[in-house]
Parts: structure tokens; sequence; C-alpha cells
């Protein structure tokens, strides 16, 4: 398998772009391959991490030549980051966006959940793709409602759009979304790289959403933006909490540009757009010189060689966007009541969720039901698309009044 | 049950004249899809359709939506509707080439990816730009109006061209579509008179 520790890469000084080579074209959204426009929503998500991690390295690094190094790489993550979303269309809408971040939230997560090594971690990532695959079903009844779309539109047929584990039920205490995290001496690196790159597309979602919610003039979306806001914060402390605390700042760096390397070259393996591949193959070149300098960091500061936390075998199995449904409906049949209690999973209410639904609640009806009410209102029905049949989960059927799809 | 706005069942009479052109730029994407994937009986009739459509859409746009946005508080009105009728002139060239060529002409193939641009860029801008400001400025009740005023002058046009009898050519020179403009235009009109 490639292994980027063995390739230098475009050098560091070639790696500024010009206003020409910044100013990509857009994908054209009446014509795009759902998964390309999921490839560009999470490495966003990736590059928008690499930035803000390192300002953090940098806020907690005494080092003034090692900040100047930070500064100059995260320009050029930074470069990266704008041509990588600025591949989104003006034309598409921010609801329309939207459901491409809960596309990529459902079959990202689901493969990644597929091909976790280690079971405590593979739970959690079955745990929180049920409630992004709910927030897809949400989304699109409000899209329905605002832009009288359908959102078979967006995901065409690639991803079911029917209820997850109820939002309703989502809002947990905050304490309870803490989780074990893996130990970095003993951890198989396909488990450092799926943890951070399910943290950063989360993280993302939740910057998304958390600011666009408010520029909507119909109560209910901004209502269901925030609720869903809030999901999406939760799901960061879920998932940043599996990431060893342990591991030092030039680490995390290895990590991250070694994640990044992963995720490019695994895009580039799949891509139909050949415009688009073309970014993937250039990011790639420049990631592997960002690896290299992380890893000199390494060696110098901590005395380490980059094998020791990402492995000597190269890159693992390249991640892909591909229908989950099978394994979805699995999901949804069988861990659709789980809820967390301390650092694991059980199917009671307990206390301290019983209490958070109450402070939160409060007796009145969340915007994420409100929202499949409002829709049954004003059309008769609620918008799905069940492609494999009903619903599994009997009591999430659809109730009188039927779909469309 | 929180208030959200001016949204309503399709053809109901809570429906307002914003959900109304929503939902055509819905029904004009998915024609455009019919238009540009499909082929022979298909594709001819879903451009017969996109032309009637597109006709009576931009009718009831120019004769409703914009005179309304021009005079919306705040200012920016005309050059935003200025702005708005050029691409519609725009657009209506590149659609009478099409319409003249038809479905099997040379150059239709790239005559229609254009159009689409053209089309959906400039509803984007309306539902961007224009619709917010209608829903915020105008009274509720007038939009519900102005909807049943364009549904009534739609319902009493032909539903779509005679197949084989009428070409879109000569549906759109002095066919149904036209029909539809002028009946659009009287129905509109009318209510419009009195507030003003």
């Amino acid at each position: 398998m490639f292994n980027p520790l063995d390739h230098k890469g475009i050098p560091l000084e070639d790696q500024i772009r010009n206003w020409r080579e910044l100013n990509v074209e857009p994908i054209d959204p009446e014509a795009v391959d759902p998964y390309t426009r999921c490839r560009i929503i999470t490495m966003n998500g990736i590059e928008v991490e690499a930035i803000n991690f390192q300002h953090q390295f940098a806020r907690n690094c005494p080092d003034q030549e090692v900040r100047r190094q930070l500064a100059y790489v995260r320009y050029v993550e930074s470069q990266q980051q704008r041509v990588v979303n600025w591949l989104l269309p003006g034309v598409a809408s921010v609801l329309e966006t939207t459901l491409g971040y809960e596309q990529v939230a459902v079959d990202l997560t689901a493969w990644v959940a597929r091909h976790e090594p280690d079971p405590y971690l593979k739970q959690a990532y079955e745990f929180g793709v049920l409630e992004d695959f709910d927030h897809l079903y949400r989304y699109a009844n409000l899209y329905e409602m605002v832009e009288r779309r359908k959102a078979e539109k967006i995901v065409d047929g690639l991803t079911e759009v029917m209820p997850g584990r109820p939002t309703v039920q989502e809002h947990r205490h905050p304490f309870d979304e803490v989780r074990t995290p893996y130990d970095r001496g003993s951890a198989d690196p396909r488990s450092k790289l799926n943890a951070l790159t399910i943290l950063s597309a989360e993280q993302q979602v939740m910057f998304y959403y958390m600011n666009v919610g408010p520029q909507y003039m119909e109560p209910i979306a901004r209502q269901l933006y925030q609720e869903i806001s809030l999901i999406e914060q939760e799901h960061v402390t879920h998932y940043e909490s599996l990431v060893d605390p342990g591991e030092t700042w030039w680490e995390r760096l290895v990590t991250h540009e070694y994640n990044e390397c992963w995720l490019y070259y695994s895009f580039l393996q799949q891509e139909s757009d050949l415009r688009i591949k073309a970014v993937w193959e250039l990011h790639l070149q420049m990631e592997l010189a960002h690896l290299q300098q992380a890893a000199d960091l390494l060696r110098r500061h901590d005395g380490r060689e980059p094998e020791e936390i990402v492995g000597s075998t190269g890159l693992p199995e390249p991640l892909t966007f591909e229908p989950n449904k099978e394994y979805l409906r699995h999901l949804l049949a069988t861990q659709i009541d789980l809820t967390k209690l301390g650092e694991g999973y059980v199917r009671e209410a307990h206390e301290r969720f019983e209490w958070m639904q109450q402070q939160l609640h409060d007796g009145q009806q969340p915007p994420s039901e409100q929202v499949i009410d409002l829709h049954r209102d004003r059309f008769g029905d609620e918008y799905r698309i069940e492609t494999e049949g009903p619903h599994p989960v009997e009591s999430l059927r659809v109730r009188d009044g039927g779909s469309h799809d | 049950m929180t208030d959200t706005g001016a949204q309503a069942t399709p053809g109901s009479a809570e429906e307002d004249v914003v959900d109304l052109l929503l939902a055509q730029h819905a029904r004009i994407e998915q024609l455009f899809l019919l238009v540009i994937g499909g082929t022979g009986d298909i594709r001819r009739d879903a451009f017969d359709d996109l032309v009637k459509l597109l006709a009576a859409h931009e009718t009831a746009e120019e004769e409703i939506v914009h005179p309304l946005a021009r005079k919306l508080p705040g200012g920016g009105g005309d050059a935003m509707v200025d702005e708005r009728l050029a691409e519609e002139r725009q657009a209506k060239e590149t659609l009478r080439t099409l319409v003249a060529g038809g479905v099997d002409a040379d150059g239709f193939e790239t005559g229609i990816i254009l159009l689409r641009d053209a089309v959906l860029t400039h509803a984007r801008h309306e539902e961007r730009y224009e619709f917010p400001r209608l829903r915020q400025h105008v009274p509720a009740d007038r939009l519900r109006g102005l909807a049943a005023a364009v549904r009534a002058a739609e319902a009493t046009a032909p539903t779509r061209p005679h197949p084989g009898a009428q070409s879109a050519k000569g549906n759109l020179a002095a066919g149904p579509a036209l029909a539809v403009i002028d009946r659009i235009r009287d129905a509109v009109r009318r209510p419009s008179n009195g507030k003003g």
C-alpha cells in the first residue's frame, strides 16, 4: 500500500497559490455525482480541522521557529480549504448543502463503523450514525416545506431518508457524552485516523449549522438548525473524547497530516469527476510535504519516528463513499433504542437522561418533531425515501397519510 | 403551534404566490432533467411542458412579483428587478432559438444546458434576494390572493399541447402558451388594481 512517509511531495516553497489558481470553477449542482459533493464536504471539514488544530498548537508552542513553520503550513492549508469549499456552487441553497452534510455524516460514519477494528470505537460510530440519519430525514422535510423541492434531488437514492434514533431522544446529559479514549500506545493506526476523520466532519457540521441557522426567516428553519446544531456539538464531544488526550502536540500534528494524505489518496482512487480528481491529486502532493515537515518536528522535539505513531505499512484501505443501506437498516433494527450512561451504552431511560430531557423539553415539542407535524399538516404526509422497503422498526413506519418520495 | 411563515399545502387557499412560484421552480428543474436526460418522445413532451411552464411562470413573475419588488421599502428594488428582467430577456432569446430548431436540431444539446444554467441561476437569485423581501413586506393575504389569481388563470388554459398536432414552436408562437400568458395578465391585473 502507498506509504506517504516515503514521498517528498511538492516543495513547501512552491505551495502558495495565486488568485487565478484560487478561483476554482464550482461543481454543476444539476449534474454532480452526490458522492463528489460528499467528498468535497468531507475534505472541507478535514482542512478546517487542520487550520484550527494548528492555531491551537501555535498558541501552546513557545518555540518561535516552530511557530513560523506552523504559520506557513497553516496558510497553505488555509488556501487548500478555500479551494475545496469553493468547489461548492453559489446556486445551491443552504438547505441543499445541509442535506449534503447529512449524507456525508451518514455514509462516512457508516463506512468507518464497518471498518473500525476496535469494538468499543466501532460501537461509538454505530451509535452516532443513527442520529445523523435522523437529521437527514428532519431536514428533508424542512427542505420540501421551505424550498418546495425533494431531497431526492440531492441524495439521489444513494442514501435512504427515514427516521433514525429520533432527534428528540438525542438530547442527553453532557456527562454521558464523554467516552473512554483509545490508548495511543496500543491503538491500531486505523483507529486514530477514523476518530480524527469523524471528529473533523462532525465539527464542521456543528460550525456550519450554528452559523447559517439564523439566516433563515422561517421560524421552523431557525429552530431546527438551533436544535440539531446542539446535537452536533454533543457529537463533537462524543468523538473527540475517543482520542487519547496523552498524545503530544508533535504526535497529533503527524496524525493530522497523515490523515489528510489518507483521505486525499482515498478520494483520488474513486473520484468520478476528472477536474475534481486533479484537485485531490494536487492536494495529496502538497500534504506529503506537510507530513515530512511534521515528521521532522516529531523526530527533533519528541525523539520519535513517525512510524511509531502511524505504523510502517502504509495507508489503510481507502475510505470510500458508497451506499450503506443494508448496514444502516441492520443498525436501525438493533440499536434504535440505545442511549448512553457513563462511558457505556444502555437501553433504559436512566435518571440523568430523564433529568436532561426534562430541563430541555420542559413539556414542549422540540423543533425536530414540529417540522414533521408541519409537513404533514401542509402536504398531508411526511417526506421519506425508503428504497429498500418499509422502515425496519415498526413503530417508526409511516402513520396514516402515507409518505411520498 | 408555532407560526412558521407563509408556506401551505400546494393548491390550497393557504398557499401564497411565493409558494406557488417555488413549486414552479422545482417543476422547472425536474423538466430540465427530463429534457437533458431523456430521448425521443420523453424529451419532446418534457420540452413542450417546459416551454409552456416557462412562459406562464415568467409572465406571472413579470406581472406580479417584479412590480411588487420595485416598491419594497429600503430602496434597491428597481436595480434588483432590472437585473432579473435582463436575465429573463437573455433566457427568452435562448429559448426562442431552441424552440425554432426543435429538439432534434444541431446545437440543441448545448443550447438546453445554456438555458438551464441561465434559468436556474435566475430562479435562485429570486429565491435568495427577492422572495424573502416579499414575504417580509407584503401582507400575507395579498400574497395569498395573488396565488389564487395565478392558479385560476393557469387552470383555464389547456394543460398540455396536443401530441403531434402542435410543435413547441407553434405552441410558443400562437398556441396555448400565449393563451396562458393572456389569462394570467388579465387575472392578476384585476386584483392588483384594487389595493395597489
